[in-house]
């Protein structure tokens, strides 16, 4: 009998696994069946929906005539509502039991909104599904003022299209300043001033106390400052793992499903990854939530080669996010925010350019990034930046160097032979297919 | 499979590659919109050339979310406009910095080995650059170890170091 592969979530990290597995497999194909209360599509592309710059077709990842082609049985629309790993069976929100040999578990992360009274009433919005996505783009249009609250990374990557459309926008951020997860301190205010020159407000050190519907607006209630009136609201204050359906399947969760190094969850036979998992940090050793899509990718192609038979080991996941805001990139790798690191930084507030490199010893476990796009894309070392914090290579004397000229990484990348340790490096231990190539055992 | 092979002691800095890189990527002579960048090693009248390693892992492939990166006939990891919507994970993605971001067109752009027939090899005139069958290394990192840091040299008689 086939292998029966269960994928619960259809998101990068269950389309990665599926993929996967039909690249990794050989001999008889297994049979695969994907649970997923929404049609798969790539939640890294909904801004660009957003702006208008692409179609909302292009955002579907495993189209029904994909996932044809893999031989995928799907339970879309469905919800799995309870795990028994000891018996292997899956139960959906409409009662139907799934039986598996293995399972992923793939269930993605929600958006959460403060508990404040009106915040769940009309208008106000979340920017994180594609449902949601579609509700933002009806409502907003030229003239439209938008309020934006939470100043992080799923906030700053709609901005753009907000503006793109002609809207006003207000950002209304609780910590004293945007970014609070992703930049520090002197990289926000940078990006503060640089967006209020480009006409976006924002208020930082602001509470929001209540939403409230005045004239057929949203009037938001702020603790200090004066009250703020919109017509379009979109909460952005932060997403946390789906996991309460694991519950009373004895799966081991911290802050999420905790997993080895082939992300195994505590339970035979179930595997878990991307925003839902808590695996190693490669640059920490420790187990850390990294809710961003390189990881959901990695993670998803990790357990797709191991669901197919290999003994795939992962290193962990690099903590990376990069946003652009009106032609201003800003970038972190790895322990940005490290405390103990040894710390090189160097600012040209006029530019705007920063750099802040974190060391360990003569290794980069750290980087920070901002820049006009101009300069970013011109220089173009921010995948160097990220070369360096993955390999972790002992940089010698070429640390010095950069403790002098923290702008200048291409040399130190170089002669520290990044490069040599990176050619051999691959994460499933083989080169990388074609997304689109399926092995060819298969009929 | 053929690479672009770099042989940076043969380099002069003459900057031809990465006017033909432009010129076949863009049409235009713009050397910031080259795929393929020269380094000059200060005060060791030293350059290397710099691209694309069209590596096995094909970091910027994996990456990206829409499946708009692909690997040629040629071998190399391309980037389909129509597909990419500039989300910029590649560049993130890609641990060798080789993979660009065009704030213009708003697309990730990269060596594409010209389809099989790289204008920078055709371009160097000290054969600095080879498209031949060869296994993919790290050309420049003895080469630019060696040369260290920046440093004047001496002249002879004048009692410098």
């Amino acid at each position: 009998m086939p292998t029966r592969h269960v994928i619960v979530g259809g998101g990068t990290a269950g389309h990665n696994a599926i993929v996967t597995i039909r690249q990794e497999e050989r001999g008889e194909a297994s049979e695969i069946t994907l649970v997923s209360d929404e049609r798969p599509y790539s939640r890294m592309v909904l801004p660009y929906y957003l702006g208008r710059t692409i179609a909302e077709s292009h955002v579907y990842t495993a189209t029904p005539a994909r996932l044809a082609q893999l031989g995928v049985t799907t339970q879309l629309g469905r919800r799995a509502v309870g795990l028994d790993p000891r018996a292997g069976k899956l139960t959906l929100d409409d009662d139907t039991v799934v039986e598996y040999d293995d399972l992923l578990i793939a269930t993605g992360s929600s958006p959460v909104r403060p508990p404040i009274p009106g915040v769940d009433g009309p208008g106000v919005h979340s920017f994180w599904t594609l449902d949601e996505a579609r509700g933002v783009v009806a409502e907003i249009k030229p003239g439209s003022h938008v309020v934006m609250v939470g100043a992080g990374f799923i906030a700053f990557t709609i901005l753009n299209s907000i503006l793109a459309l002609g809207a006003k926008l207000t950002i209304v951020e609780i910590a004293p300043q945007i970014l609070p997860r992703m930049i520090d301190r002197q990289g926000a205010e940078l990006v503060e001033a640089w967006l209020e020159k480009h006409g976006v407000k924002i208020r930082t050190s602001a509470t929001l106390t209540a939403v409230e519907r005045r004239n057929g607006r949203r009037r938001l209630r702020m603790k200090a400052g004066g009250d703020l009136d919109a017509d379009v609201v979109i909460m952005a204050t932060g997403i946390r793992p789906n996991l309460e359906w694991l519950q009373g399947s004895g799966i081991r969760v911290n802050r999420g499903v905790l997993v080895d190094d082939h992300l195994r969850a505590s339970v035979p036979n179930v595997y878990a990854a991307g925003d839902v998992a808590e695996g190693r940090d490669r640059v920490t050793g420790e187990p850390d939530v990294h809710a961003i899509e390189p990881t959901a990718m990695e993670h998803g192609r990790v357990v797709g080669a191991n669901m197919a038979g290999r003994d795939v080991a992962y290193r962990g996941s690099l903590l990376m996010n990069i946003v652009g805001v009106c032609h201003l990139d800003v970038a972190s790798f790895g322990r940005w925010d490290d405390p103990k690191a040894e710390v090189v930084a160097a600012v040209r507030p006029e530019r705007p350019a920063y750099r802040k490199l974190l060391f360990h010893g003569d290794r980069l476990t750290g980087a920070m990034l901002l820049g006009r796009a101009d300069d970013v894309w011109t220089t173009n070392d921010v995948g160097m930046l990220k070369g360096l914090v993955q390999t972790g290579v002992a940089l010698g004397r070429w640390k010095e160097h950069l403790r002098r000229n923290p702008f200048d990484i291409k040399s130190a990348f170089v002669a520290s032979r990044t490069t040599a340790r990176l050619l051999p490096e691959t994460v499933l231990g083989r080169p990388s297919a074609t997304p689109g190539i399926v092995a060819t055992t298969r009929t | 499979m053929k690479v672009l092979k770099i042989v940076p002691e043969r380099c002069t800095g003459c900057l031809r590659c990465e006017l033909a890189c432009s010129y076949m990527q863009t049409g235009t002579f713009q050397p910031a919109k080259s795929v393929i960048r020269v380094s000059a090693f200060e005060g060791h009248t030293s350059y290397a050339p710099y691209t694309c390693f069209q590596c096995a892992e094909g970091w910027c492939m994996t990456a990206c979310p829409v499946g708009a990166i692909t690997i040629s006939p040629a071998g190399a990891k391309i980037v389909l406009d129509d597909q990419c919507v500039g989300c910029k994970l590649c560049t993130l993605a890609c641990p060798y910095g080789t993979i660009f971001y065009n704030p213009d067109t708003r697309k990730a752009f990269k060596c594409n080995l010209c389809g099989g027939d790289p204008a920078c090899a055709s371009a160097c005139p000290t054969q600095a650059i080879l498209y031949e069958e060869a296994d993919v290394a790290d050309w420049l990192g003895d080469f630019a170890a060696a040369r260290g840091e920046p440093r004047l040299l001496a002249l002879a008689g004048t009692g410098g170091r």
